[in-house]
């Protein structure tokens, strides 16, 4: 059984944007795991690692298998993210240990087929925190038309004593994306600014 | 029929007020977002037809996704009308309270009952809940529950959002006694 209290999959396929036309429509999803902190109630834990050892590598596989599911396999998604939302009695500390380790960063890289560095986003909240999931490209992370966020938002959690641990992926660019990239852009220096 | 996008959410829980949900308790919502078919036309007294040329696709694109993001066989079902705030209220209600929508989530779902709804005139994100009952006996009490959603950036002013959900079983835990025993 999953260690999760509920887990929320969410689906985006964007078809039009400004009436113009997303073609091929871009699909874009996240996965989040409610779970309870596994440091409620123990005070202030210095060694956070044993635990997020044991606690990581299963929310990253059970994440990753409902991306997968969620946009047609690992060979659609082209960009990743991940994130923490932390219930209020507990730290942000026990999000990252979480999500900031080699035991759900490499697990969620491998099982999506990455190379890239996990973009992320962290938050300390109530029940009901939207957070936007950025992600970007899974094996070029400077690909600039991937860089986009996924909304994120469980109605009832996490509860004080729980962690939101998700996972988000898009299988393409944002809609019409046309603000360059690094090949494309001119040499800019603050000196050459100072008279704007 | 302009389509911007389509939203789905499934919620999975193991576990509800402590004790494991075996198996878990699964829901699940399709939404779309469209134009509204009649933003822009000031007042129109006849919405036939709109709903003519709009509800029946929006029916026929909606009830097999929902289907197929649940899985499983629909025991209770529910749908929605979000209108942004350029909009009426009625003009949500024109696509979802015909049966042209409703008849192709009815027949997916081997349903036999109406279909509870919310409709409202918001502003993008925000929240609604779309109630449920049971697709064949409205009655029974278990199946009673709604499902939270919300889309960041719909319904813009002159969009519609258009949804339907559905759940695999009643609540997590549903412990109260049936209507019959209080008549």
């Amino acid at each position: 059984m999953s260690a999760a209290r509920k887990v929320l999959t969410t689906t985006e396929t964007l078809l039009r944007e400004r009436g113009r036309p997303v073609e091929p429509p871009v699909h874009r999803a996240s996965a989040a795991a409610v779970i309870r902190n596994p440091w409620a109630g123990s005070g202030h834990v210095d060694d956070l690692s044993a635990t997020a050892a044991q606690v990581a590598p299963g929310l990253a596989r059970e994440l990753a298998d409902r991306l997968a599911a969620s946009l047609g396999g690992t060979a659609q998604i082209a960009a990743f993210g991940k994130a923490a939302i932390v219930g209020l009695g507990g730290e942000i500390e026990h999000g990252a240990a979480l999500i900031h380790t080699p035991y759900f960063g490499n697990v969620l890289r491998e099982l999506v087929g990455g190379s890239s560095i996990i973009v992320f986003a962290d938050e300390r909240g109530p029940a009901g925190t939207t957070l936007a999931v950025p992600v970007w490209h899974k094996t070029a992370a400077a690909t600039r038309s991937h860089y986009q966020s996924v909304p994120v938002r469980v109605p009832d959690a996490p509860r004080d004593d729980e962690i939101v641990v998700i996972a988000a992926a898009a299988t393409g660019p944002r809609p019409h994306p046309r603000i360059g990239d690094r090949t494309t852009d001119p040499a800019v220096r603050l000196a050459d600014l100072e008279t704007r | 029929m302009n389509i911007r996008k389509i939203v789905s959410f499934t919620d999975d829980t193991h576990a509800e007020g402590g004790r494991p949900v075996t198996p878990p308790a699964r829901t699940a919502v399709v939404l779309a977002v469209l134009e509204n078919p009649w933003a822009g036309q000031g007042f129109v007294t006849d919405l036939a037809p709109g709903i003519e040329e709009f509800a029946s696709p929006l029916g026929e694109l909606l009830a097999p996704r929902v289907a197929e993001a649940l899985g499983r066989p629909i025991e209770a079902y529910g749908k929605a009308a979000v209108v942004g705030l350029s909009g009426e209220v009625e003009h949500g209600s024109a696509l979802i309270h015909t049966l042209k929508f409703g008849d192709h989530f009815r027949k997916a779902a081997e349903a036999t009952t109406l279909l509870p709804a919310v409709e409202k005139r918001a502003c993008a994100g925000t929240v609604f809940d779309i109630p449920l009952k049971h697709v064949t006996d409205a009655t029974i009490r278990s199946h009673h529950q709604s499902i939270e959603v919300r889309v960041a950036d719909a319904p813009g002013p002159d969009e519609i959002v258009i949804g339907l959900a559905a759940a695999a079983q009643g609540r997590p835990q549903a412990r109260l006694a049936p209507l019959s025993s209080e008549r």
